[in-house]
């Protein structure tokens, strides 16, 4: 029992110390696997590191003395709740600490007097409150089948969560594009080279500040991707996978799909995301009622 | 100390003391006045509720007395109405003077005893009354004083303010102790009273004009409760709350239930009751604070709360519930596409009442816990968030939020304590939050299937919330890179005790969540509610989820530490925002556009204004929520 | 510190500037980055943010008129930072020598450390000046740490 104790704890805090690492080579997947999607050769997949380090050695340019605490706190939040996952706990409580660190991204970027960081944090407000939604609900329908908010309940789970939400699965794709800041749903930051928003919220930072807002960045892809897993939590190799895959799907749709506005953002998780989640409960609850 | 004299302390000193403020309108006066009331009504309010619940009877004269202001009040609201010639308050206080008379002479409103039931529901509202409400008023004396140099008044008319803003106090104290409905009903309408001689305080056409709408309104709310009071007296022969809360239900009880929650609602501004609180952002910021945290509103939210116990499992309770999410969700809209800082508070304090009702609503222990949760926590965080903006708005001289831009630098102090004091609104690891997140526990796990109604709107309501917080907290830390300055920030005693303590409240309230829960909220719960929530050192655990409190708090402090650790040690150069190159060389604040000439950068809020308009959605919230207002009285008969 | 040298080089992001060119440069530009050259091989991305590049890409002559855009664009971006100019015009003005309102190189303006002569330049030696400037990047980057 003992053991068991301390591979509980010790287990989550290796992940936690690693998963902006693991983050780091996501990005360098996506970035590989874009080019090649784009018949490329693509960078090498220790490119975002190379990236982070570069940008943490440069000379500091700050817009507002309070960016590079909001900065960090993009960061640390992300990571604070990808160890409440870690460690197994309730799943709104990590949605609502993913809120602090989307806060702290916004404001500052909205801090700063530059119209291409305003736009793009207000964007990234929009971004936020359609995927918000989605995850609580998300949260939610998994209470329904298993009866509890705890991570650690869907982690002894024998059977695969996704055989009972699989239209809460497919409602979590946009999501999952809104957070990877890919097309169509782009809007906040245009990702790689596109001129019309500069770089979106992102515009404003520089150097050191942008290295920690990338690690906030990976690490919360991390996060997002780890909610994937819970899908198939038991074995957790099926669950990882199916993150893979997932991620395989946003990246073919992020190079086959121009992007939308933010309009159709909101449109399209506040409708077909949510009656996704709403058909799968009443799917569910449907379910229930016939057994009885 | 004796607990009748503590009873007399909560309830006689402030209208006594407002009655002072009203004959001596002189600074120190004033000044020495209300401090002392404060430390008396803090003091004894605390001893009260160290002393735990009491039955009590007052001297019979205290009945008469009651009738007699009773009748005072009902016909000075039917002269106001012929005053301004509206035709709504004359109509509503003849609906209420003559049944009361009728009531009382020729029924002989039932005995009841004892007049005085304190439990610990009482004890904690009494608490919130009169902690907040205390600093509020304390607040209040630097306020009014800057509030009237700005307009030039001849003669200082604070006199009254203080007396109505002191006798709000009593009033509400009284109201949360009165078993008898008659008597509640009284206070009821003192409190009506109050809020409409606050609101018209200024005496401008839009004062005047708004005030009578919540004058109105208020009155609606009376007559519902004439109503309740007939049923009582009628069919069940009393009309003491604690028999009334034995009733078993049956269609007529659940009527009389059905008309005090309207009454409830009229109080609360539940949707379509909306507009008085709406329009009391009039007033000076100091009515505001104490309506929308500590005082008023909490009335209707206390009678919820104290009928909610037989309401479970009932259609009543549902559409109770309904209500308070439907408000919930449009105000969150509305606030969205506010420019006024007030007005944007007041949809907040619209919608967390909403938010609170829908939990009482719903009625199981846990969503009982969220209500109370989300009612103390509510009442600090709003409360200090009126009194930031008062004092910013006396140094700004703006309420729109988009003047507001770069107030961290401007005036530093307030607008972090306000920054602050907005997070604990929407976020981790503040009491509001956890309320929150309660409430979401209680909603999933409750019977009612069609809860997920309520659910969803929960969830896109909750979404909005932080959006437009975050919108306007981002606003205050825009820097203007111009350098300007605002006066200093100088506050006087009032301004800085009164927002300290709130301020200290919220962080020590928010640290300390377990014992919170433990020794406040979970004693409240009505007897047969057994909370299954489990606190331990780390967590608060519902028995469904478990919310991380110390842990989340030590981090939050250690990331903001190293946060700011490493901002000073890589440090950096402040450069101009990135203006595709066009950057003027030594004027930070422009650009230069065609033919080299300057324009001043301009950035705006998020607002949706092109995607849908206020006034629209009033239009149809009104619409929707007259209906579920009627579903109130069809669900008693299920 | 070797890491910090070898991420630098590895990573160079691009900001391309046009000061006054004929877009015969510009579009060479855009060549190199295409698929066909890949330059994100290289880890090179076209930024267009002064405040994250490494590396500025200009063209053309600079004139009156830009030039003060062509500073403020140099000023923000933060050091280590290299300037290459691209063409002929970058480099000496070449056709637009002695035209009024030209400054007749961009050199005149901010400092340059690599200069890619051609009217057009090709890609192969845009990239070829790419990686020269990613030498001096490292000499810079050597004396900063050093
Ligand atoms: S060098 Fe030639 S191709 Fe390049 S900008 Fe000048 S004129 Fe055009």
């Amino acid at each position: 029992m003992a053991e068991n104790n301390i591979l509980n704890i010790v287990l989550p805090v290796i992940l936690v110390l690693f998963a902006p690492i693991l983050g780091g080579f996501i990005m360098g997947i996506d970035r590989k696997l874009t080019a090649r999607m784009q018949s490329r050769m693509g960078p090498p997949l220790i490119q975002p590191f190379y990236d982070v380090i570069k940008l943490w050695g440069k000379q500091p340019f700050i817009s507002s003395s309070i960016q590079p605490i909001l900065a960090f706190g993009y960061f640390a939040f992300s990571l604070t709740s990808f160890a409440l996952l870690a460690f197994g706990q309730d799943l709104l409580l990590i949605i609502f600490t993913v809120a602090i660190a989307d806060l702290c991204l916004i404001v500052a970027s909205l801090n700063s007097k530059s119209p291409y960081s305003v736009l793009g944090g207000k964007r990234e407000l929009i971004s936020m409150m359609s995927y918000e939604p989605i995850l609580l609900l998300m949260a939610i329908s998994i209470y329904y089948v298993t009866g509890s908010f705890m991570v650690q309940r869907i982690l002894s789970l024998n059977y695969p969560l996704l055989t009972y939400l699989p239209l809460v699965f497919l409602a979590l794709i946009p999501v999952l594009i809104i957070d990877l800041k890919k097309s169509p749903y782009d809007v906040s930051a245009s990702a790689h080279a596109h001129q019309e928003l500069v770089r979106g919220v992102f515009t404003e930072f520089s150097g050191y500040t942008l290295a920690l807002v990338e690690l906030g960045h990976w690490t919360k892809i991390v996060l997002m991707l780890s909610l994937v897993t819970l899908f198939w939590a038991t074995p957790i190799i099926i669950g990882i996978f199916l993150a893979l895959i997932l991620f395989f799907v946003v990246l073919v749709i992020d190079n086959v799909y121009p992007r939308l506005n933010w309009k159709s953002m909101l449109k399209t998780t506040w409708s077909v995301g949510v009656l996704l989640i709403i058909a799968n409960i009443v799917g569910l609850i449907s379910r229930v009622v016939m057994r009885i | 100390m004796n607990q009748e004299i503590l009873i007399a302390l909560t309830v006689g000193v402030p209208p006594l003391a407002g009655f002072g403020c009203l004959i001596l309108n002189n600074k120190i006066a004033r000044r020495v006045i209300v401090g002392l009331t404060s430390l008396i009504l803090i003091g004894s309010s605390l001893l009260l509720y160290n002393s735990g619940g009491l039955h009590y009877e007052p001297a019979p004269i205290f009945e008469i007395l009651v009738l007699v202001f009773d009748l005072i009040l009902l016909t000075y609201f039917l002269y106001t109405g012929f005053k301004y010639k509206n035709i709504l308050v004359i109509g509503l206080s003849i609906l209420q003077l003559f049944p009361v008379l009728y009531f009382e002479f020729i029924l002989h409103g039932a005995e009841v005893t004892p007049l005085i039931i304190i439990d610990n529901l009482s004890l904690l509202m009494s608490l919130i009354i009169s902690i907040i409400g205390s600093l509020v008023v304390i607040y209040a004396l630097s306020y009014m004083d800057e509030h009237e140099e700005h307009l030039h008044l001849h003669g200082s008319r604070q006199n009254r303010f203080f007396f109505f803003m002191l006798l709000l106090l009593g009033a509400m104290n009284g109201l949360v102790f009165s078993n008898s409905l008659y008597w509640l009903y009284f206070f009821w309408e003192i409190t009506t009273l109050c809020s409409y001689e606050l609101i018209r305080h200024d005496g401008t056409e839009i004062a005047i004009k708004n005030s009578l709408t919540a004058l109105w309104m208020n009155l609606v709310g009376g007559v519902a409760f004439v109503a309740a009071l007939f049923i009582g007296q009628l069919y069940f022969h009393t009309i003491a709350i604690d028999k009334i809360l034995k009733l078993s239900p049956n269609p007529i009880v659940l009527m009389l239930f059905a008309s005090l929650a309207f009454a409830a609602f009229t109080k609360s501004a539940q949707f379509p009751f909306n507009k008085w609180l709406q329009g009391a952002m009039v007033a000076p910021t100091p009515v505001n604070a104490s309506l929308d945290s500590g005082t008023m509103v909490n009335a209707g939210i206390y009678l919820i709360l104290k009928i909610a116990p037989p309401l479970s499992n009932t259609a009543l309770g549902y559409s109770i519930a309904l209500i308070g999410a439907f408000t919930f969700l449009i105000s969150a809209f509305l606030a969205l596409n506010e420019r006024v800082s007030k007005g944007i508070l007041a949809y907040s304090t619209i919608g967390n009442l909403g938010l609170i009702t829908m939990c009482v609503g719903i009625n199981t222990p846990l969503s009982y816990t969220a209500a109370l949760t989300l009612l103390v926590f509510h009442s600090i965080s709003k409360g200090l968030l009126f009194l930031c903006v008062g004092v910013v708005e006396n140094r700004v001289q703006s309420t729109l939020i988009e003047d507001w831009e770069g107030l961290l630098r401007r005036l530093p102090a307030t607008s972090l304590i306000m920054i602050v004091a907005m997070m604990s609104m929407f976020l981790p690891p503040f009491g509001m939050l956890l309320g929150k997140w309660v409430a979401i526990d209680a909603l999933t796990s409750s019977y009612y299937i069609s809860s997920m109604l309520i659910i969803l709107i929960i969830v896109l309501g909750s979404a909005a919330t932080s959006v437009y917080y975050i919108k306007w907290l981002a606003y205050l830390t825009v820097l203007p890179m111009d350098g300007e300055k605002y006066g200093n920030e100088k506050v006087t005693w009032p301004y800085s005790i009164s927002m300290l303590s709130l301020f200290g409240l919220i962080v020590t309230l928010g640290a300390g969540i377990s014992s919170i829960l433990n020794l406040i909220i979970l004693p409240t719960l009505p007897e047969d509610y057994y909370s299954n929530i489990s606190l331990t050192l780390l967590n608060v655990d519902t028995g469904v989820g478990s919310f991380v409190t110390y842990p989340i708090w030590i981090l939050t402090i250690i990331i903001i530490m190293s946060g700011y650790f490493i901002a000073k040690k890589k440090g950096g150069v402040i450069k101009p925002p990135y203006l595709s190159g066009e950057n003027v060389a030594d004027d930070p604040t422009g650009f230069r556009s065609t033919a080299d000439g300057i324009v001043k950068i301009e950035t705006s809020a998020q607002f949706f204004e092109q995607e849908y308009n206020n006034d629209r959605l009033i239009e149809i919230a009104k619409i929707i929520g007259s209906i579920i207002m009627m579903l109130l009285f069809f669900a008693v008969m299920f | 510190m070797k890491i910090m040298t070898k991420a630098r080089l590895k990573s160079p992001w691009v900001l391309h500037y046009d000061c006054g060119s004929c877009n015969g440069c510009d579009i060479e530009i855009l060549a190199a980055l295409t698929p066909k050259f890949d330059a994100e091989r290289f880890g090179i991305v076209n930024i267009g943010d002064p405040k994250q590049a490494d590396v500025m890409l200009l063209t053309g002559p600079s004139n009156k008129r830009n030039q003060r855009v062509l500073k403020n664009l140099y000023d923000q971006m933060p050091e280590p930072k290299v300037v290459i100019a691209i063409g002929e015009c970058a480099c000496s003005g070449a056709i637009f020598h002695n035209c009024p309102n030209t400054n007749g190189g961009v050199d005149k303006v901010i400092p340059i450390d690599v200069y890619v002569p051609g009217c057009a330049a090709r890609p192969e030696q845009i990239v070829d000046g790419v990686v020269l400037a990613l030498q001096k990047l490292a000499e810079k980057s050597e004396k900063e740490v050093g």
